[in-house]
């Protein structure tokens, strides 16, 4: 939600900040592709049609990844797109492999890539087995967090295998009289022993990554509650944690899982069909 | 805020050809690559022109300009409302003001009723007819006015746009459309669009036609006709026609037996044993008077 600063921005960052060109620059090649047809009902009505298709979450349908990945709200929506297409999957209590999942995806988004699926599933299944069955609440929850913060994830990633092999971004680099040491604690004998990373040092990197990058990430608020709760934990304990956790009411996307089979206006249409 | 930066609609067009050229550049990848560069830079440019004469251009600008003035708190849902409020106001809907890009619209719906009426020939009646339909319904349904229906002015423009693609001269058949033209504002009714289409596709035919009798009768050195000989052609061509004036299946097989090849040949031959000097008959001559023959047969729009 935009603050009242918004009228203080100076303009580019005004547009930028709710993807105003993306949305213009998309509407204009939909347009160009879809020419032949326009004569029927005027350019203008297309243009209105397509921003209110935007603002209800339409809009990302049968489109390109990369369109779908474009923006915040791209991403929210087509989760939700997601959730409501499939949810009787949930329904019956169906099972699903990784790659039926996938199937699902491809046939909201024709290229939506594998390795994306993949890692949803790895924090589902713990990084194990990964021919097991998911639920689809497990599955959903956790894709909604490896396809919305895609590139928050990836960074965490980074900064964690950081610190299992002993580095600590946050450490200060002195040079010493002797051979360019880094001042670090003795890690690999004690760090072998135990598992995964501890929690306040991994909360401390996280927060500085949060202020750094501009692409989404999660609230720090829940971040530091999830982390405050353990003592030292994994990669994917931290994901199964987060994706557990409120994130759903951060992001807007998607129901809390008790409502996950509940759609009242979904079920009015299809009454009526 | 006070000024749009000057590069802004430029650059979004840049972003969209950005992102076109590299499909079209991949299309073309395995065939001559830089031909396929040039031929996407041509798409590229030309819709550019599309987008510029259509109004999308000055369109967006005038849009972006409202949302950074207005800086509403959700600008996609203001830009819905923003277009929706625009398609209200056009003539369409019973507004005031030519939204941009009206007369563009209106080429393609002639293209595209161009289309449909060229799906059939026009002896295939059944077919041509029901495509005439079709075409109709195109050219009348304008958005939500009021009066759906084909005026005359788009009437005449199909016709011109007929006979220009089918590489018949003007002068030709200027003759027909003055006589099946209607008036600008009238409106034309189904019956009357019909049958001002089929009488200009059978022109047109009759037209070509004629055009290939002609190069049987040119001196291929010259490119040009005996006089006389044309004018034998074109005698028996108006006996024809005039026997099948009346439509007992007699007539038709009068009319057929003076253009077959016996009767022709005889009109030729005395025509090239008279041997008179002339000045020879041209091509535009030919086919001019021709199509007057047909065109006296047609039955102006009363």
């Amino acid at each position: 939600m935009l603050s009242p600063e918004r009228l203080a921005l100076p303009d580019y960052e005004y547009l930028a900040q709710r993807h105003v060109l993306t949305y213009m620059e998309d509407a204009v090649c939909q347009l160009l592709e879809n020419k032949e047809d326009i004569s029927q009902y005027g350019i203008a009505r297309f243009f209105t049609e397509y921003f209110n298709s935007v603002c209800q979450g339409t809009h990302i349908l049968f489109r390109e990844f990369s369109f779908i990945q474009a923006t915040p709200h791209n991403r929210a929506s087509f989760l939700r797109a997601f959730w409501r297409c499939f949810r009787t999957v949930g329904k019956n209590g169906d099972l699903l492999t990784m790659r039926e999942y996938h199937c699902l995806l491809q046939l909201l988004c024709p290229d939506f890539p594998l390795e994306l699926t993949q890692k949803a599933a790895r924090i589902v299944l713990m990084d194990d087995a990964m021919d097991c069955l998911m639920s689809f609440s497990d599955f959903l929850f956790a894709f909604q967090i490896q396809f919305y913060y895609s590139e928050f994830l990836e960074s965490v990633a980074a900064i964690y295998q950081d610190l299992l092999s002993g580095k600590n971004p946050n450490t200060v680099i002195v040079p010493t009289s002797s051979s360019g040491q880094h001042r670090q604690r003795p890690t690999s004998g004690e760090a072998s022993m135990l598992e995964g990373v501890e929690a306040p040092l991994f909360y401390q990197c996280l927060e500085n990554l949060c202020d750094r990058h501009k692409y989404s990430c999660p609230p720090p608020a829940l971040v530091k509650e999830v982390l405050s709760n353990v003592q030292r934990l994994t990669f994917y304990g931290f994901l199964v944690a987060l994706s557990k956790h409120h994130i759903n009411q951060a992001l807007g996307a998607l129901p809390d899982k008790g409502d996950l089979m509940h759609d009242p206006a979904l079920d009015e249409e299809l009454e009526r069909l | 805020m006070d000024v749009l930066p000057v590069p802004l609609p430029s650059a979004k067009m840049a972003a969209v050809e950005k992102r076109r050229l590299p499909v079209a550049q991949a299309a073309n990848f395995t065939g001559s690559g830089r031909s396929g560069v040039s031929r996407a830079a041509a798409t590229a440019e030309s819709e550019e022109d599309f987008l510029r004469q259509v109004g999308v251009t000055e369109m967006l600008r005038a849009a972006l300009l409202k949302v950074l003035e207005a800086r509403p708190e959700e600008p996609i849902a203001f830009l819905a409302h923003y277009f929706e409020n625009m398609d209200l106001r056009s003539p369409a809907n019973g507004g005031a003001g030519e939204p941009p890009g009206q007369l563009l619209l209106q080429q393609q719906r002639l293209g595209r009723a161009l289309w449909h009426l060229r799906l059939a020939h026009h002896s295939q009646r059944t077919a041509f007819n029901n495509n005439v339909g079709v075409a109709y319904e195109c050219l009348s349904a304008r958005g939500r006015k009021k009066k759906p229906g084909l005026d005359g002015r788009t009437y005449s423009e199909l016709l011109k746009r007929i006979c220009r693609d089918g590489e018949a001269p003007e002068e030709v058949v200027a003759p027909l459309l003055r006589k099946i033209q209607c008036r600008d504002h009238e409106a034309v009714p189904l019956a009357v669009f019909r049958a001002g289409m089929l009488t200009c596709f059978v022109l047109l035919e009759f037209v070509a036609r004629a055009g290939a009798l002609y190069r049987l009768l040119e001196d291929p050195g010259l490119a040009v006709a005996d006089r006389h000989v044309g004018q034998a052609v074109l005698d028996t061509l108006e006996g024809a026609l005039q026997a099948s004036d009346d439509t007992t299946p007699a007539r038709y097989l009068e009319a057929g037996s003076r253009l077959g090849p016996d009767s022709l040949a005889l009109a030729m031959d005395r025509a090239l044993v008279a041997q008179r000097p002339s000045a020879p008959m041209t091509r535009e001559e030919f086919l001019e008077k021709a199509a007057a023959l047909f065109i006296a047969k047609v039955k102006p729009v009363g």
